[in-house]
């Protein structure tokens, strides 16, 4: 093995840094919202922050061991993990509860949940399964066999319940959409079964799960913002929520036109203005649509998707964590409070239930303000293309397929759990990841990610 | 089939909700101020200061409500170190067991938060905060207690103030405070949990007068926590302020000197200045001390006594109590006939006691001799002349009208309707109008015959002692009168704007002047009814009422005002069961009249008479002998 073949020559370094990153901010913020003054030193084990650092101890020794075993070793035992996973899946069922859900094994703090590490092990035989599919063709036999790989495990979290990993796990729908698993087969059996019709492809088939994951999260959108009036400093009127989500969208539309224009062959600008002009069409119409339709629901169902999407809440009443979390994330305004000056979501003042778990966010926007907000979005943002960008330098299909497993993953905790904090998503409790203290968590994120460092360092000695 | 193009398709839509994100941040952030403003809201920066309630004074200068300085025990449970519970409950002179129960007290009184989504429940309580160990310790508790605090790391003194009288007279119309309702609290934003609240009289009429402003410290709780610190250097506090003090129309001198008249009975005695409507003094038999309901300690242990007694202490008697007037109603009879001209001041009427009885003995020649003797038959005579004007031929028709012209007069007079003084809880008293018998008898089943004994005051007529002595301030201004009130002036301003305009009666001046001589001879020629009421060298002028009560022994009653020309006092006095007017009620009414203008009794067998007798069924005797202190 040559000098530059080694390890360190081999390791995305940009990745890497990045999560190290994470974590160190991750670590401050833990360190400034569980502050105890009776043990200020960031090392007292008795404290949330000295436990994080244990645990990130941990986790780099976890990767170091991943780093020592060659990385084919995941792609023989993907099956292997993957039953041991759902043994321990079934095992957490008979725990005792905690909290209302038996998502926990182990006793007192030192417990782990399984469905983070399940995460892991379906990404694993996930990819696994598509890599040898020996034809690359969709059958309904294919998509359902990876459907299943998803269904096992997500039918026994949803049994714990827990309903945060359940969405999770629906991130891998979009790693089969990469990989051309994707539901037309059978919407074209459905479509083939009326006689005289014949079609070998549909473009809202092959496209069905973005179309609706675009439409879903458009509606909630527009559910939100409907409801609300917007007051633009610059503009003398008021703009109403859903006026807000077309402009945007015609915003996008247009940046959209003109990035086609400039870099686009003429082909793809031909159709990609095709797909842009229809896809505004379509998504205006359903987030007006949706926006109409909302408000001529009787009072009591409008109430009823009010209450599911967290909009209907008396803001000191039951439910208040989402107004709370919003309030703290708002008045970081643009450079924030500083640095353990969070007022509102400290554990102390007790305002933000959860603030150093799933409500992290929150302390970090009241701080560093926009200015920090935006420095996070930008990392994940960065981590997650660095990613897709890993994932289609690699030569083996199984490396490809996990690191897109790996990104979808971090996506939809990204998108979910900042989404609950500015309003716009269910408040469902999921970490944020290398953010949120918790050690199950930080391992189980810390694994992934050393398992694609190794497969990515190993591209290069993969034949096939 | 290549799938690769399908990268940009899945980046577009990470980069799509990444941008989206960061917009919906910006606008939360940095444009929108509505979140700022709630977090300012729920982290509960602002630290309130309550100001002391605004003092009161009398008419000659004399503090009658003040604040008196209490101390309340705090505790921060995070300070507390190492408590010798024991030693501890020692000090403030509990058991060991009381001490653990105030502990346990205190948090479970916080309640509790239940996280709907991970269904955990947490105690609001903050070990951090601080919470009141001992509430409304005295100077003397306090001062035994804070020389050994050091010794109990986590306890602090904290100054409160709550109301002090230096006086124990006029309880039921200064009123009290309590602490605020959940009900209070949503209505209006000032109060918080803990506060008082003016509960009744003029504590409550004068809630807002009296409550002044909050301070307000906003104050920024850091994540370090513990570090407290003046939110923007204290650029945004306000200062507590405490209100203007109210200075009342009341002369404490005779208001004490009022309430021991009334001793061991049951009544009232309302004076007023005729000149101003402002209100002298207002006793209501039996009171109590005021000391006695300051505090939540105090309220919870007296309270329930006071609220039980069979003498009904709390009961504000010139206020609420509604009583028939008696004869003293003869005199608006009087006014009304000579305005409405169905009688002149020579008009006389035989003493004819086919209708009603009457003492025997006079003939009443004119007006003046009619109040003098009040003679009953006489003034039948001039309600019948009131009531059936033959207006119409139908006797009922006739008498309808007539009640109605009646009773627009004696709305006039501020009777039949609330007088809306500056104290809550006041009664309108019953002055019938023809729908008020329609209901009664049937319509035009009713006539003068079917009405008269309220010609005489007896029947349906009902005032309240209010009314009356402002009866007798109309007549002595001849015809007009202000609005009866306490207050004189709240910090540099008069009284409020509705308590400076003169209400004019619908009779004019100069029917008042019969009326007038009537009741002078009632208390200084032979032959009147309160020969007691006399003064040494000075003209007053009353009339005496003895209402029957079927319920037991009559009530006694008198009006009058002081002296004849220039009237300086106009005043009602009512004691229930004790008999003639003019045998109790007119001797207090001059031993009030002239304590005021004059300051010393002359007649000191008359004064001891008053203050010796027992009268009105009194169950145990409410007012004890130390609340006897006589200010002067």
């Amino acid at each position: 093995m040559r000098k530059n073949d080694s390890l360190i020559a081999q390791l995305d370094w940009p990745l890497f840094i990045t999560y190290l990153l994470m974590l160190i901010f991750g670590i401050a913020t833990v360190y400034s919202v569980a502050f105890n003054p009776e043990n200020p030193n960031i090392f007292s084990f008795d404290e949330k922050y000295g436990k994080q650092i244990l645990w990130l101890c941990v986790s780099l020794f976890l990767g170091l061991i991943v780093f020592l075993i060659d990385s084919d070793i995941y792609r023989k035992f993907a099956f292997p993990i993957y039953l041991f996973v759902l043994s321990l899946l079934v095992l957490v069922l008979f725990m005792p509860p905690i909290n209302g859900a038996r998502a926990w094994i182990g006793v007192g703090s030192m417990g782990i949940q399984p469905a983070e590490f399940g995460k892991i092990a379906v990404s694993l035989l996930l990819a696994k399964y598509i890599s040898e599919l020996s034809v690359k063709q969709q059958t309904i036999g294919n998509v359902v066999g990876a459907a299943m790989i998803l269904l096992v495990p997500m039918i026994l979290i949803l049994l714990q319940p827990d309903a945060g990993s359940f969405v999770v796990f629906t991130s891998f729908l979009f790693v089969m959409y990469r990989e051309g698993l994707t539901f037309d087969p059978i919407i074209l059996a459905i479509i083939n079964s009326f006689p005289g019709v014949k079609m070998k492809y549909t473009w809202v088939g092959s496209h069905f799960i973005p179309i609706l994951f675009v439409a879903i999260f458009l509606s909630i959108i527009t559910l939100i913002l409907s409801t609300i009036e917007i007051d633009f400093f610059f503009l003398p009127f008021k703009v109403s929520g859903a006026m807000g989500v077309l402009v945007s969208l015609v915003l996008f539309a247009i940046i959209g036109l003109l990035i086609i224009r400039q870099f686009g062959s003429k082909r793809d600008r031909s159709r990609g203005t095709l797909i842009i002009v229809l896809g505004l069409v379509l998504s205006g119409g359903l987030s007006f649509g949706v926006g109409t339709g909302f408000n001529s629901l009787a009072p009591h169902q409008k109430d009823r998707i009010e209450l599911v999407l967290g909009l209907k809440e008396d803001p000191d009443g039951e439910d208040y964590n989402r107004n709370r979390a919003m309030a703290a994330v708002g008045s970081g305004g643009l450079t924030g409070k500083g640095y353990n000056k969070a007022s509102v979501s400290s554990v102390e003042s007790n305002h933000v239930p959860e603030s150093e778990t799933d409500f992290i966010f929150c302390p970090f926007a009241e701080e560093w303000g926009f200015l920090g907000t935006i420095v996070l979005i930008f990392m994940y943002m960065f981590m997650l293309i660095r990613i897709i960008v890993i994932a289609e330098r690699q030569r083996a299909a199984f490396n490809r397929i996990y690191a897109y497993c790996v990104a979808m993953i971090l996506f939809y905790h990204f998108a979910i759990n900042i989404g609950m904090n500015i309003g716009f998503a269910p408040v469902i409790g999921i970490p944020l990841p290398f953010f949120s203290y918790g050690g199950s968590s930080m391992m189980s994120f810390s694994m992934m990610m050393f398992i694609l460092l190794k497969l990515d360092s190993q591209r290069k000695d993969v034949l096939r | 089939m290549n799938f690769d193009a399908r990268k940009y398709v899945i980046m577009a839509f990470i980069l799509l909700v990444g941008g989206i994100y960061t917009i919906r941040l910006f606008y939360m952030q940095v444009i929108d101020d509505t979140w700022t403003l709630r977090a300012q809201e729920i982290a509960e920066k602002r630290k309130e200061i309550t100001p002391p309630r605004g003092v009161i004074f009398d008419r000659n200068g004399k503090k009658i409500v003040s604040n008196r300085t209490y101390y309340n025990l705090m505790m921060v449970e995070t300070e507390i170190k190492n408590l010798d519970t024991a030693a501890f409950a020692k000090l403030i002179g509990w058991t060991i067991e009381e001490v653990r129960n105030r502990f346990y007290e205190i948090r479970k009184g916080e309640g509790t938060y239940k996280n709907p989504h991970t269904g955990k429940t947490t105690s609001n309580y903050q070990k951090i905060r601080k919470y009141p160990f001992i509430k409304e310790l005295t100077l003397e508790e306090i001062s035994r207690i804070a020389p050994h605090l050091e010794n109990f790391p986590g306890f602090y003194e904290e100054v409160t103030s709550m109301r002090n009288y230096p006086f124990s007279n006029g309880a039921n119309i200064l009123g009290y405070l309590s602490e605020v309702t959940r009900e209070e609290i949503e209505q209006d934003r000032f109060y918080k949990p803990g506060n008082n609240i003016g509960r009744s009289g003029i504590e409550r009429f004068y809630e807002k007068e009296l409550r002044g402003i909050k301070g307000i410290k906003y104050i920024v709780t850091s994540a370090l926590n513990n570090a407290i610190e003046p939110y923007a250097d204290g650029k945004y506090d306000t200062i507590a302020r405490q209100a203007d003090p109210l200075k009342l129309g009341m002369d404490m001198m005779i208001q004490a000197y009022g309430e021991r008249l009334m001793q061991n009975k049951k009544g009232c005695i309302v004076a007023i200045e005729p000149a101003t409507g402002e209100i002298l003094a207002m006793i209501s038999a039996p009171s109590f001390d005021p000391n006695l309901l300051v505090g939540k300690r105090n309220i919870s242990l007296n309270y329930p006594k006071l609220a039980t007694d069979k003498n009904m202490p709390l009961f504000p008697r010139p206020l609420q109590a509604e009583y028939p007037p008696g004869s003293i109603f003869k005199l608006v009879q009087a006014l009304i006939g000579l305005q409405e001209g169905v009688i002149t001041p020579e008009s006389g009427f035989p003493c004819d006691q086919s209708m009603v009885g009457c003492h025997p003995g006079h003939y009443a020649s004119s007006v003046a001799s009619g109040v003098q003797y009040s003679c009953n038959p006489y003034f039948y005579a001039v309600m019948r002349r009131i009531i059936q004007q033959n207006i119409k031929k139908n006797m009922f028709a006739d008498a309808e009208i007539g009640l109605n012209k009646w009773h627009d007069y004696m709305l006039s007079f501020g009777l039949g309707k609330s007088l809306e003084a500056d104290v809550s809880g006041q009664r309108p008293g019953v002055i019938p109008n023809a729908a008020y018998y329609d209901k009664w008898y049937g319509h035009h089943r009713w006539a003068f015959s079917t009405i008269r004994s309220i010609s005489i005051g007896q029947g349906e007529v009902k005032l309240t002692p209010l009314q009356m002595a402002n009866i007798a301030a109309i007549i002595a201004n001849k015809g007009w009168f202000y609005t009866p009130h306490f207050v004189k002036s709240i910090g540099r301003k008069g009284p409020l704007p509705q308590y400076k305009v003169k209400q004019y009666t619908k009779v004019e001046s100069k029917h008042f002047s019969p009326v007038i001589e009537g009741m002078r001879r009632v208390v200084n020629e032979a032959g009147g009814t309160a020969r007691l009421a006399r003064i040494d060298s000075m003209i007053v002028c009353g009339k005496t009422g003895t209402v029957q009560n079927p319920h037991g022994k009559d009530h006694s009653v008198f009006i009058a005002f002081a002296p004849m020309h220039n009237p300086k006092i106009a005043i009602a006095v009512f004691v229930e069961n004790s008999g003639f007017g003019g045998t109790w009620a007119a001797p207090i009414a001059s031993l009030m009249i002239e304590k005021y203008l004059r300051r010393k009794i002359k007649d000191k067998e008359k004064e001891k008479r008053i203050l010796e007798a027992k009268l009105s069924n009194m169950e145990d005797l409410p007012i004890d002998e130390e609340n006897q202190n006589q200010p002067d």
